[in-house]
């Protein structure tokens, strides 16, 4: 075990040495960095946010795509708004070297609860998309989606637990093709998606909604199963191939993707964003990040550089709004 | 047995001299950093992390174990020296801690019980999870919504009536905490509440600078009020190190409580998210219904060892969820979650069937730390107990510092200060009227979680009443307790009233 950790380990580190030779300057001309560049980060360290920005950090040095010098700062505040106001109201000066982490859990509660829109910002990229799943326990009372909708059809009460944000989101999206109460489908939110798991562990929910990489390790042991895939087509890992989307039992297919991206200030000039841009796409493409991060996290690796990014949020923004009936 | 030897397995793994030395290096960072008001363990945790990147996964784990387990004791540090509570489940530390350290002038005493019964508790806590491991994990799962909430209702209740001399100002002041504890985000639907517009209120209000304020603050204040001759220490007398060592007496007064928190901490640890905090709170509720030598609140070593045993019986117990089905039980929890996967540890129901070695290393290396951590903590006492014979116009200044730091820090923004500084003039004119503020802080923590509990069961059960409070066996006997807590004063005056009771004579 520790001779294969080490092997590895020096792999990893002799490839970035490779990659460093043949990167360097790749990135688009322009604009290149002379100051320190100041990367927010909404989350506590260590937190999911923070781990994303890391490993990005870590990819732009060993990777030798960029030279800057990259300081994260963790604004927590206000749940994150007080470092999304500051990075969207950041002036001209230093809005080249402001980077924000932002993900479509952020744009949620920002868009619900402050006047702050995706368009103070210029979103430079959106590297990986996940999406959920429906799951069910080892003891559980219906053990097909089928059963699930007969139950309901039935007037029997079911209950699915889940996290914040975009599961929110997805849950309110199924009831509405589902065309069902909150009554009768309910849902109970969690801090985290482990929170929800544990509730369906101990029998106490019907279903539990999560990403692939959260229930992989249940799954694996037997005590989760997949019945619905919430997504436009079935999802091809061997232990969730068998999970049937909506559009199987006539209805409409729902899918929330849940999106990790990279955003700057408003005032962020278009060479800087054509930079920023190209600097992620190096990253996206490398292996250490392919490896380290959307294979661990089982994601799917989805780029959209800085011109697709904000025509995916924009309108990712706009449903939201639509469904929040802004 | 088959658990035993695999414990023992994991001893062999751990006494190499390469992890003994890291799992010192872990105890006494974790100590110091865990006894610094502000930090507490679950910055503590994640400050340190990074120092295990230069060392091998087993011994970085080992680390880590010992990291997150001498953050544990470093709380009580302050909240007896200082009445600064380091964390949370350290509030109610202060109540007989401080009380010890300075009226009854045995400040040595006050910190070997809390060490020696943290010992206790700790080691209880790690032979059930070495028993019972998995299985462990199981009976947490058996609280749902509905029993968390119950059980946190029992927990509430209790407050005003444990705490401080006067029933209704606890309940009073209760009532502050959960109003003080419903600013931000809802919990359930995310919208915002009581933030008047405020982008920092979105986010609520944080614990470490609120109880900072509260208890350190206001005693800065109370310190310059009170003191006519600021040139002299609370404590006059000389401190030695022989007089401040437990004498057998101590020794027997500490032992029972310790272990029956030790026990009962576990199993709350075990629960979801009901945490270290919950833990100390029911280990003293539990110990106001025994004998107690001195009265609780006054500095008895029975109320220090209570909570401070079930704190890290808590903590030891929180292990079981978090190792066995990869569910942190706590923030702290989150982040040493974090730190294990990072070095190949996959938390989880498959843990102990592929890597046993790594498992069983881990738990090792909690006792390994346990006894450590002990030792060194009381090697550090007798220097320790000297800040309490600084003169109190240098203190002052001091204290002050550690709060606008820690306030600072939690969110590394000035609004941690803003609100310390509020919390701090607050608590100092509640304190002055006769108000305790300990039924506040503690309804600040446990409040979130009950209302969390109680509208997720209330979804779940769609809204009956019954199907929150009689849903299982768990919830009924959780709930005739409740209500007996709850009937237990009135039922007294009523018979009082009928002259069945005897009226308690006034003291």
């Amino acid at each position: 075990m520790k001779k294969f950790l080490a092997v590895a380990l020096v792999m990893m580190l002799s490839l970035a040495l490779f990659a460093n030779g043949t990167q360097e300057g790749g990135a688009a001309s322009g604009f290149t960095p002379t100051k320190d560049v100041e990367w927010t980060c909404t989350s506590k360290p260590g937190g999911g946010s923070d781990i994303f920005t890391q490993q990005i950090k870590d990819a732009l040095k060993t990777q030798g795509i960029t030279d800057a010098n990259v300081v994260i700062s963790y604004v927590t505040d206000g749940g994150g708004e007080v470092g999304r106001l500051q990075v969207a109201m950041t002036g001209k000066n230093k809005a080249d070297y402001t980077l924000l982490t932002f993900n479509s859990g952020d744009l949620m509660p920002m868009v619900k609860n402050t006047d702050n829109r995706i368009e103070n910002f210029t979103p430079l990229a959106v590297m990986a998309v996940d999406k959920q799943l429906l799951f069910i326990g080892e003891n559980a009372k219906y053990k097909t989606w089928q059963e699930v909708l007969d139950a309901i059809k039935a007037g029997k009460k079911v209950v699915i637990a889940g996290s914040k944000g975009d599961d929110i989101e997805t849950y309110n999206k199924l009831i509405a093709e589902l065309g069902v109460s909150e009554a009768q489908l309910s849902y109970i939110t969690n801090d985290s998606t482990s929170g929800a798991i544990t509730s369906l562990l101990g029998g106490h929910v019907d279903l539990c909604m999560s990403k692939p990489a959260a229930a992989a390790q249940y799954v694996e042991a037997g005590k989760m199963k997949a019945v619905l895939a919430l997504s436009e087509s079935r999802f091809t890992a061997p232990s969730l191939k068998d999970a049937p989307t909506l559009s199987e039992f006539g209805y409409n297919n729902v899918e929330v993707p849940v999106w990790r991206g990279v955003v700057g200030p408003k005032a962020m000039s278009e060479e800087a964003a054509a930079f920023w841009s190209e600097c992620l796409r190096q990253v996206s493409e490398s292996q250490v990040w392919q490896e380290n991060y959307i294979a661990k996290n089982g994601l799917v690796s989805e780029f959209k550089d800085y011109k697709a990014a904000k025509e995916y949020m924009t309108q990712y923004q706009a449903d939201y709004l639509k469904s929040l009936g802004k | 047995m088959e658990n035993f030897q695999m414990l023992f397995h994991g001893f062999t793994v751990v006494l190499s001299l390469q992890n003994i030395g890291a799992c010192l290096l872990g105890a006494v960072l974790g100590l110091v950093v865990g006894a610094m008001p502000g930090i507490g363990s679950l910055a503590g945790v994640a400050l340190l992390l990074p120092l295990t990147y230069k060392f091998n996964p087993t011994t970085a784990i080992i680390m880590l174990g010992a990291l997150y387990y001498s953050n544990m004791y470093g709380g009580s540090f302050s909240a007896i020296l200082l009445n600064i509570p380091g964390d949370s489940p350290a509030v109610m530390t202060a109540l007989d801690g401080y009380p010890m350290a300075t009226k009854r002038k045995r400040p040595g005493q006050a910190l070997f019980t809390a060490n020696m019964a943290s010992f206790v508790g700790g080691t209880i806590g790690m032979i059930i999870l070495t028993f019972m491991g998995p299985a462990l994990a199981d009976v947490g799962l058996h609280f749902g919504p509905a029993e968390m909430a119950v059980l946190l209702l029992v927990a509430m209740t209790s407050i005003g009536w444990l705490v401080g001399s006067n029933p209704t100002n606890g309940v009073v002041l209760s009532l502050v905490g959960i109003l003080i504890a419903s600013i931000g985000m809802d919990l359930q639907t995310g919208s915002p509440r009581f933030n008047f517009g405020n982008i920092y209120l979105l986010g609520g209000v944080k614990f470490i600078p609120f109880v900072i304020g509260t208890v350190g603050f206001a005693q800065v204040m109370r310190l310059m009020d009170e003191k006519e001759d600021t040139t002299k220490s609370e404590i006059t007398e000389k401190l030695t190190i022989r007089g401040s060592l437990l004498t057998p007496h101590d020794f027997k007064r500490l032992l029972p409580p310790a272990i029956r928190s030790g026990i009962m901490g576990t199993f709350v640890g075990v629960l979801p998210g009901a945490g270290a905090t919950t833990g100390a709170f029911l280990g003293y509720a539990m110990q106001r219904a025994f004998k107690n030598e001195d009265p609780l609140g006054s500095g008895a070593v029975e109320g220090i060892a209570a909570c401070e045993a079930a704190n890290n019986a808590a903590a030891a117990g929180s292990f079981a969820p978090l190792l066995a089905l990869g569910i942190p039980g706590s923030g702290t929890g989150a982040v040493l979650l974090g730190g294990l996967m990072m070095w190949g540890l996959n938390p989880g129901p498959l843990l102990f069937t592929n890597e046993p070695e790594f498992a069983w290393g881990l738990i090792a290396s909690l006792f390994l730390a346990n006894l450590l951590t002990l030792i060194i903590a009381l090697g550090i006492i007798p220097v320790l107990i000297k800040i309490l014979s600084v003169p109190v116009k240098v203190i002052i200044p001091i204290i002050m510092v550690v709060c606008l730091v820690g306030g600072y820090s939690d969110t590394y923004s000035m609004y941690g200060v803003i609100i310390m500084l509020i919390s701090g003039i607050c608590g100092y004119v509640l304190e002055k009227s006769g108000f305790s503020t300990a039924p506040m802080l503690l309804a600040f923590v446990l409040a979130p979680l009950l209302e969390d509990n109680m509208r997720k069961a209330f979804v779940i059960s769609g809204g009956s009443v019954s199907g929150v409070f009689f849903n299982s066996a768990i919830s009924i006997v959780l709930t005739v307790v409740f209500i007996a807590i709850a009937a237990t004063p009135i039922v007294r005056a009523i018979l009082t009233k009928c002259g069945v009771l005897k009226v308690k004579k006034a003291k």
